[in-house]
């Protein structure tokens, strides 16, 4: 099976996420038609 | 490496519904779905890219929205490592031309040498004939 990603759905809590895991954020918006 | 472990391991991932963050829709001004972007953890923007893409041109990207991160903050080492890993892993991907442009301008931002950006250039011209990006670096053949 492969990985599921773990989505976050607040940019404020990623933002946090990011700074204390240097990381860079991945931001999807997405449309279910 | 997937595209999962690649975003697990670069990035923090965030969805957002385009019909209920209508905040970030407005602040980012998105329009299309999907649309990705790159954030650095202040929110700013350095990368984005819309529609669906095959695995390996989605990887691709998002290599390439690491590396303008790591150039816009001024890591030029780290970007130039992005650019090449995209250069030796999918010079096919549409993102290539753009990776072999900022990898000529991050070997000169490192190094001050403007040789670099005439080798980017070149490398263009080879790899790269027909892509807009080796119609932006043409200036740089007028370098001594």
């Amino acid at each position: 099976m492969g990985t599921q990603i773990q989505w976050e759905t607040s940019l404020t809590t990623a933002k946090a996420k990011a700074k204390r895991e240097k990381k860079l954020i991945l931001m999807d918006f997405y449309n279910n038609l | 490496m997937n595209v999962c472990a690649s975003v697990e391991k670069n990035f923090v991932p965030l969805q957002i519904d385009f019909n209920k963050g209508k905040a970030l829709v407005k602040r980012y001004s998105v329009k299309w779905t999907p649309t990705i972007i790159i954030l650095d953890s202040d929110g700013n923007e350095h990368h984005r890219f819309i529609g669906f893409l095959p695995p390996e041109d989605f990887t691709a990207q998002l290599i390439l929205g690491k590396g303008k991160a790591e150039f816009d903050l001024d890591h030029f080492e780290q970007a130039i490592q992005c650019f090449q890993e995209i250069l030796g892993r999918y010079p096919k991907a549409d993102a290539a031309p753009e990776a072999q442009y900022y990898l000529g301008v991050a070997k000169y931002k490192a190094s001050h040498d403007p040789k670099q950006l005439k080798l980017g250039l070149e490398a263009l011209r080879k790899d790269y004939p027909n892509s807009e990006w080796t119609k932006k670096a043409q200036v740089y053949a007028l370098i001594p």
